[in-house]
């Protein structure tokens, strides 16, 4: 095999390996699910015995549930399988490491925690999707997220402000991602 | 010493061999339809390079009906994802070797 021979196999190698990622994963069920429950785990630190609160406990797994089902359905009539049980895994380890995250903070009365902790297990989640979907944008959330973690701690923000800065970013980020994906389907690295 | 080029396995370093690896090392699994697809090959090609690949225990076949129509599911192997591993690994090595002026 000389260079070129190798050079060329590497190449078409990549762009297979690129064109299956494409195929399986558009992620914005996904993201949808997860900004969803993210938002929701807010709610749940200031009130984890809420009927509310008790609803998305068992509402959140429900929608896991149901990325699973549509990945599968879709993927296999598509002709390429991939795992659903990577969205599963990151969908309920956000929401249960997101409530942690709020109820440790009030636990140990820092409520500081309690405000920045569901944004930076959030941006923890997005990170591995991003990792999954290879995906620049989704690594982007996560960045941002991990920002707003800062701000929050950096300008010591109230609760109230802590939460409308971080349902803003969402709103921002499930608009542009929405748009993106409509525009571009190819995100992908 | 041996050369680089002797770590190349027979069986992968086929382009389409290669490619239809790399595609099934993103996923649980793809069908015929879909290979052949991505691929750009005729159904008769990719048979004849899916039963090599299955014959070295590199993939494994699956044929189901489905929807009242037949489909035919391939998977990789453990033992395909290592050779994949090790292929991609050997040829970087020898692209760098290229590079840094050793003869190919």
């Amino acid at each position: 095999m000389n260079a070129d021979e190798a050079r060329e196999s590497l190449a078409f190698s990549e762009y297979a390996r690129k064109r299956a990622r494409d195929d399986m994963g558009r992620p914005w069920l996904a993201l949808v699910l997860l900004a969803s429950l993210s938002v929701v785990s807010l709610s749940l630190t200031d009130a984890a015995t809420s009927p509310t609160a008790l609803f998305w406990v068992f509402v959140g797994p429900l929608g896991a549930g149901a990325i699973a089902l549509y990945a599968y359905r879709r993927n296999r009539s598509s002709g390429i399988e991939s795992s659903p049980l990577a969205y599963v895994a990151i969908t309920l380890g956000l929401l249960i490491l997101a409530y942690t995250a709020g109820k440790i903070g009030f636990a140990f009365q820092v409520p500081a925690a309690a405000r920045f902790g569901p944004a930076f297990v959030a941006a923890a989640g997005y990170f591995a999707l991003a990792w999954i979907e290879r995906s620049w944008m989704v690594a982007t959330i996560s960045f941002a997220l991990l920002a707003v973690t800062v701000v929050i701690i950096g300008f010591d923000l109230s609760s109230q402000q802590s939460k409308a800065l971080v349902f803003g970013l969402y709103g921002i980020t499930l608009l542009a991602v929405g748009f993106s994906l409509r525009v571009a389907r190819k995100p992908v690295l | 010493m041996t050369h680089p080029s002797s770590a190349l396995d027979d069986t992968i370093h086929q382009r389409v061999r290669l490619g239809i690896l790399a595609v099934l090392s993103e996923s649980r699994r793809a069908d015929f339809g879909y290979l052949q697809d991505v691929l750009e090959v005729t159904a008769g090609n990719l048979s004849q390079h899916l039963a090599i690949l299955e014959d070295a225990g590199h993939v494994q076949i699956t044929k189901a009906f489905e929807d009242k129509r037949s489909r035919t599911w391939v998977t990789v192997t453990r033992k395909g994802r290592a050779a994949l591993a090790t292929e991609v690994a050997t040829m970087h090595a020898l692209l760098d070797g290229i590079g840094s002026g050793q003869r190919p």
